[in-house]
């Protein structure tokens, strides 16, 4: 009796949790090897021709989500190390407010982000509405908070003590930053770099919103294919942006950056 | 002399900061949105919300979108918690790795777990195949996936890792030791759970359920793969008011309006979040 109940509960997690976050997965895996699988509980032969069906147009969009995500990863992470340093130097109440803007897009909605970014540079002064640059812009707001929250994170406090050690031994700024916070900040840096890529290679709403005429990436790509009913097609692009976006991610776990509690930010801001 | 040039250095870094990155990926953005969505026939209006509230259209897309957002949300917080007691009150060889990967399970963009859904739970399923063969029936059992019920399956599949990962956290960080006297002292275990454990528990737990709420209520791209052309929320409605009917000034009154909810989501999760990092 008491081996049942302990086993009932665990037996139906075990099933919950392959039914829900394993099987998706394993479908975009099958699907996009599938040759038919309609009908039938597993594909009925396997094929690799949705690979070399796909078009000039999937491979561009493959190419603009890598380019805008290293664009997008390289911009937040960089403006956020800065933000950090700056956020963590003048402190008081000027800190906290740059802290709350840094961190406001979390709470937006990521279509209204988009359509905020899309009112303000589809028209003069700033008219960024035929450049893919603008999608670059809004993804990057977006990404903001993940990337700066990972940053003062990685601005601890045995890096402010050992910044006060050099600047007392009389090293100017440019090579307490140089020699001391950057090299600290490395891990940081990457794991900021890897997540800020992630969320951007898997990005929707702002995209959708803001992109121009004639540009895809591979979220869009594949959205346009399933309401169309590609399937097939959808799957075997979105296999390949989902190994590169799970390669890019195991690096989060390898570096075990707990991301999504800001509870170190919340001390560096006291 | 060499602390007045600091202060000129950091007046400039702070302009700087302001110029580059504030102003242009925040302050102005959200400055334009207010101004349109204040904006009526060229002069400065509440009369775009006022036509939101008192619209019957409109009015069934806020329904819509607060409807679902409850019944995913429920769903998921239930789903979310449970998972996480059973795993914290029976601990199983791979159990930790199970977590991990849920926690992977995130970089799934969520517009491809509903896409895979189809494949299980559309007629031709391999789901609704599966129970077709076993109870050897005529049509398929699941009839449920364009539209709410799919939508829903979806949101709760993709949010409840949201909701494990803080649950898990704040009942492991319950003192083992108040556990242990608690037991020591002759309580019953369903006495521990309420009087030690889910006291302490709760404002952790709470704090993720809101932020499942807040993602929930955000949610765009699983509604754009299995919405049925009836169900609009609030997000697929900005999006077409804005890049269908080209109307940016309807877009941005209802991007207000759920701007507005979803900021005082946050500060309730910052609260419940600030409370259970004291506690």
């Amino acid at each position: 009796m008491k081996t049942f109940v302990t086993f009932l509960p665990r037996a139906l997690v075990i099933f919950v949790i392959f039914m829900f976050f394993v099987m998706p997965f394993i479908v975009v895996a099958l699907s996009a090897f599938a040759d038919q699988w309609s009908g039938t509980v597993l594909p009925s032969s396997y094929t690799f021709k949705w690979f070399v069906n796909l078009k000039p147009a999937d491979w561009y969009a493959l190419r603009m989500s890598l380019y805008v995500a290293a664009e997008v990863a390289f911009l937040a992470t960089a403006i956020s190390v800065w933000l950090a340093l700056t956020i963590q130097s003048v402190g008081g109440k000027v800190g906290k407010v740059m802290d709350a803007l840094a961190m406001f897009p979390i709470s937006v909605p990521s279509v209204v982000l988009g359509l905020a970014v899309l009112i303000t540079y589809s028209s003069r002064p700033f008219d960024l509405s035929s450049s893919w640059q603008i999608v670059v812009l809004g993804q990057t707001a977006l990404v903001l908070p993940f990337a700066y929250r990972i940053i003062a994170a990685g601005l601890q406090q045995e890096i402010t003590s050992l910044k006060d050690a050099a600047k007392t031994l009389g090293a100017p700024p440019v090579m307490v930053l140089r020699e001391v916070t950057l090299p600290m900040l490395g891990p940081a840096i990457r794991t900021s770099i890897a997540f800020t890529m992630a969320i951007s290679l898997g990005e929707l709403g702002v995209t959708m919103m803001v992109y121009p005429p004639g540009f895809e990436t591979v979220p869009i790509d594949v959205i346009n294919k399933v309401n169309r009913g590609f399937y097939y097609d959808a799957s075997s692009i979105a296999l390949i942006l989902l190994a590169i976006s799970l390669t890019v991610l195991t690096l989060i776990a390898y570096l075990r950056l707990d991301f999504w509690r800001g509870s170190k930010r919340r001390e560096l801001a006291k | 002399m060499s602390a007045s040039k600091n202060t000129v250095w950091r007046k400039l870094n702070l302009l700087a900061l302001l110029l580059f990155v504030f102003a242009p990926l925040i302050l102005y953005p959200f400055a334009s949105l207010l101004g349109y969505a204040f904006t009526f026939n060229g002069k400065i209006s509440v009369e775009g919300f006022v036509g939101f509230f008192t619209s019957p259209t409109t009015r069934a897309i806020l329904e819509a979108s607060l409807k679902i957002l409850v019944i995913s949300g429920v769903l998921a917080s239930l789903t979310g918690i449970t998972i996480a007691a059973v795993i914290y009150f029976f601990p199983f060889k791979g159990s930790g790795p199970l977590v991990r990967f849920m926690e992977l399970f995130v970089s799934f963009p969520s517009f491809l777990v509903a896409f895979t859904l189809i494949f299980q739970y559309g007629d031709e399923g391999s789901v609704n195949i599966l129970l077709k063969e076993i109870f050897g029936l005529e049509q398929a059992p699941l009839s449920f996936l364009f539209g709410i019920g799919g939508v829903v399956l979806a949101q709760v599949i993709y949010y409840t890792p949201f909701i494990v990962r803080p649950t898990l956290n704040s009942l492991l960080k319950i003192d083992p030791s108040a556990i242990e006297a608690a037991k020591t002292l002759g309580a019953a275990p369903g006495m521990v759970a309420r009087e030690v454990i889910l006291p302490q528990a709760t404002a952790g737990i709470f704090a993720g359920v809101i932020l499942c709420f807040l993602l929930t209520l955000n949610e765009f791209g699983i509604l754009l793969v299995l919405a049925s052309a009836q169900l609009v929320t609030l997000p697929v409605s900005i999006y077409s008011e804005a890049t269908i009917n080209l109307d940016l000034n309807a877009a941005a009154v209802q991007a207000v309006i759920m701007l507005v909810m979803s900021v005082c989501l946050y500060l309730v999760y910052r609260w419940f979040a600030h409370r259970a990092g004291e506690a």
